[in-house]
């Protein structure tokens, strides 16, 4: 024994060993609970924007900007990018004296937004989407009231409101107050090849017995009617929806997106999801989906073109455009109805638009956020933004006659143009971040491995439990 | 760790000045100046930066588990237990949470159970004429079921995600190719019955050779006259491995449980590769996707932290468990890995 460890240092190796232990036994804690912490609570600095110094107010500066004031807009960067914004933003920076407007982009919105929230220091402009977007609902109260931009000049002095596609306004309706611009316009549709569905001889169906004799006509060439991916297997969940919409009425959106106690058992959403039902028991479901990640999935209906039809938003062709056929011709067809005399046209759609753009309150210059906003849903940016994105904004009129040479784009207005004032939209499944829940029971159902029934039920009980949550800050829909 | 012993002897023969014996006294407050600057430089400034980095946001999050703050205001208003009761009577949170506890049970086991085995092999299974050593090429397969630990886990997922796909994925192109049609188009990951063991694979196939490695090491460190010494009274490997391997790292197989049973706890990032929305039925569900998406895309901070800090509990009760079966075991030994 070496006179040091005949001493008390052996005791001590001892505690410190122990004390590693005890470091390893809290690392699970950090895990776990770190991942909760807020990177600082500002609480008592809330409060400290709003009241910015505002500019006189005109006709072209109708929110009063300040000049030489800054201008903040966080803008999702996903499928369609920032640019657009950047686009409007110089806009703003020449027809406002001395403003600049810094345009970021961001995919985590809610984690990076979360502790400006809780800090009282917001941007500006919030484009909030994508798979890390807030609930909106969460943070309604904290955002302005954009009624006074649609009600705003564009910049070329027409009223914005008069320039947009019809209903595309309310799905941005929280308590009575327009707290999100939902600035894409998005079509909801049944996609298909235009030159397979021509050499077939086939034509989209428009109700679900059509929908069922297609599937059989494409089960005698060895194709399928639908194929899903597991991620996205709520696309169906849209599909049944619209479907129930066209067939039921107005009253059942209200039903669905207030969740009613008594929404799926309604006679229109049990004949769509019999009729589905149907299409899953005689096989016309491309079978795999539940374990199929989305893309791939998808590039089965466009690229191997195993299956006919598929169910998603327009951005499909966009999303799709590296692992489409040679030749596809995508095109898009209104969701079929139960019956003819349905209480919709057939002609009927769903046009949630998507990526909802907030000015919250608290930011340091929310009359810059709608200023930028204003510019957006000017002519000159909406036009670029089709031109660029093959995507038609919730503007009207920005398309050409060609579509810039795109199928899904020209009968994406087609079915708009047809639709006239027959559309309509909902965004519940995003409000109350049901989309997980969602895939679990449609991944079941569209396998057969549950049946319809057992689909309403599980739908119904999602429904009942956050209805019946007061944790949960409810949108009463109208 | 066999160096040990000699290294701290050699130390103080070093370090301690021979010359003439100091008084006692005035040796021991040289070591007490020594002690409180050694204190303050080792122990005071990590535990001021442990207190602000780790327990100042476990109190935090412990405290937001008591409010209903939705993580995007300043407002925290307080509900005491009200998340708790909630979570008790929250059918996908314990559903999530039998999903965790289910990988807690058989991820460590399997994972290890396999990394022992393939240790006995590489240290000595190999011929029992002759000296005790590995199979032959040993070295060769070390290095190759190490390489899966090398790669991000994230990048696991998706490679094992293909190898699942059921159109044109490895594994059914495999099975059907050898004339198991029954598995054309089976969904690994879609099915309730196989998603959670097609999960569990992927985890344990990840961290097989890393802690075969672990213990490859721990074995090595085994004086090999032992294992002479039982073959020579007619143990055979599985005897040796067992009676003479196992006892002799037991130390390390206790650290290695824990650490593993804390990452199956976690699992998130091979969750969120393989199904990202919960798997069929929610069968892949676990308690840190919940939290996540509790937090982030339903915007309800306090009844994400109190998931937290029921996954915490669960977690040092886990801790605590292996620590006290080791214990009734007699396995001695710090903290060694």
């Amino acid at each position: 024994m070496s006179p040091l460890e005949s001493s008390r240092t052996p005791l001590q190796r001892r505690s410190f060993l122990k004390a590693i232990t005890a470091g390893a036994v809290v690392t699970p804690f950090g895990l776990s609970l770190a991942s909760c912490a807020a990177g600082g609570s500002g609480g008592g600095e809330a409060g400290g924007g709003g009241g910015a110094a505002t500019g006189e107010v005109s006709d072209t500066n109708p929110f009063g900007v300040a000049a030489g004031s800054t201008v903040e807009a966080v803008v999702f960067d996903g499928g369609y990018g920032t640019d657009y914004a950047s686009f409007a933003a110089d806009l703003v920076e020449q027809n406002q004296d001395g403003v600049t407007v810094e345009v970021t982009g961001s995919t985590q919105i809610a984690q990076q937004m979360q502790p400006r929230f809780v800090g009282g220091n917001p941007p500006d402009l919030l484009d909030n989407n994508g798979a890390n977007a807030i609930g909106l609902s969460t943070i309604a109260a904290q955002l302005e009231d954009l009624s006074d931009v649609v009600a705003a000049p564009n910049l070329e002095g027409t009223t914005i409101e008069d320039t947009l596609y019809p209903n595309v306004l309310g799905v941005g309706m929280y308590d009575g107050k327009l707290a999100a611009i939902n600035y894409v316009l998005t079509v909801y549709a049944l996609w298909y090849s235009q030159s397979l569905f021509d050499a077939n001889g086939w034509t989209p169906p428009t109700t679900w017995d059509e929908a069922l004799a297609l599937g059989a006509a494409a089960q005698e060439q060895g194709l399928y009617l639908f194929t899903w991916g597991q991620e996205a297997a709520s696309y169906y969940l849209t599909m049944a929806l619209d479907s129930a919409i066209k067939e039921g009425g107005d009253e059942v959106r209200l039903q669905m997106a207030n969740l009613q106690p008594d929404a799926w058992s309604g006679q229109a959403i049990t004949d769509v999801l019999a009729a589905m039902e149907q299409v899953v028991a005689s096989g016309y479901m491309r079978p795999g989906g539940a374990g199929t990640q989305f893309t791939a999935a998808q590039a089965q209906w466009s690229q191997a073109q195993e299956a006919l039809l598929y169910p998603s938003g327009s951005w499909i062709e966009n999303e799709m455009a590296e692992a489409t056929a040679e030749g596809f011709v995508m095109t898009g067809a209104p969701t079929p109805t139960v019956s003819a005399d349905a209480a919709m046209p057939y002609a009927a759609i769903n046009n949630t638009p998507n990526e909802p753009f907030v000015v919250p309150s608290q930011g340091a210059n929310p009359a810059g956020g709608k200023e930028v906003l204003r510019a957006m849903l000017s002519p000159e940016t909406a036009t670029e933004f089709a031109r660029t994105k093959l995507a038609s904004t919730i503007v009207a009129g920005t398309i050409p006659e060609d579509a810039f040479g795109s199928s899904a784009l020209a009968s994406q207005v087609a079915m708009l143009d047809a639709a006239g004032t027959d559309t309509f939209n909902y965004n519940f499944v995003q409000t109350y971040g049901m989309t997980a829940d969602v895939n679990v029971l449609w991944n079941s159902f569209l396998s057969g491995a549950s049946d319809a029934a057992a689909l309403a039920e599980g739908m119904q009980a999602m429904f009942d439990r956050i209805r019946e949550d007061d944790a949960v800050v409810k949108v009463e829909v109208s | 760790m066999t160096q040990t012993g000699p290294m701290t002897a050699a130390v103080p023969a070093a370090g301690t000045p021979q010359q003439g014996a100091p008084p006692p006294a005035r040796r021991r407050r040289r070591a007490g100046l020594d002690r409180i600057s050694l204190m303050v430089v080792f122990l005071g400034v990590p535990f001021a930066f442990y207190v602000l980095m780790v327990l100042y946001p476990f109190t935090q999050a412990t405290y937001y588990s008591l409010t209903a703050w939705t993580g995007f205001s300043p407002e925290q208003p307080f509900v005491g237990l009200g998340n708790y009761a909630r979570l008790a009577g929250d059918p996908t949170f314990l559903s999530a949470l039998g999903n965790s506890l289910t990988l807690l049970l058989v991820v460590p086991l399997v994972t290890l159970t396999a990394s022992f085995a393939l240790a006995v092999l590489i240290t000595f299974g190999g011929r029992s004429a002759g000296g005790v050593r590995g199979l032959r090429g040993s070295g060769f397969y070390r290095v190759v079921s190490f390489f899966p630990y090398v790669v991000p886990a994230i990048v696991i997922g998706i490679i094992w995600s293909q190898v699942y796909n059921p159109a044109n994925g490895l594994l059914n192109g495999t099975l059907t190719a050898v004339g198991l049609d029954r598995f054309t188009d089976f969904p690994w990951l879609g099915d309730v019955d196989t998603a959670m063991a097609a999960t569990v694979v992927v985890i344990i196939w990840s961290f097989v050779g890393f802690y075969m490695v672990l213990f490859v090491a721990a074995i090595q460190s085994i004086d090999t006259e032992l294992f002479e010494a039982a073959r020579l009274d007619g143990a055979g490997r599985f005897r040796s491995a067992v009676h003479v391997a196992l006892p002799g790292i037991a130390g390390s197989v206790r650290t290695a449980y824990v650490y593993m049973g804390i990452l199956a706890l976690d699992a998130f990032v091979y969750m969120q590769a393989l199904n990202p929305s919960g798997g069929p039925e929610g069968s892949t569900l676990v308690v840190t996707q919940e939290i996540y998406s509790t937090a982030f895309s339903q915007g309800q901070f306090g009844v994400a932290c109190a998931m937290g800090v029921v996954l915490a509990a669960v977690t040092l009760a886990f801790v605590g468990a292996v620590f006290a079966v080791a214990r009734l075991l007699g396995v001695r030994g710090g903290a060694r890995a």
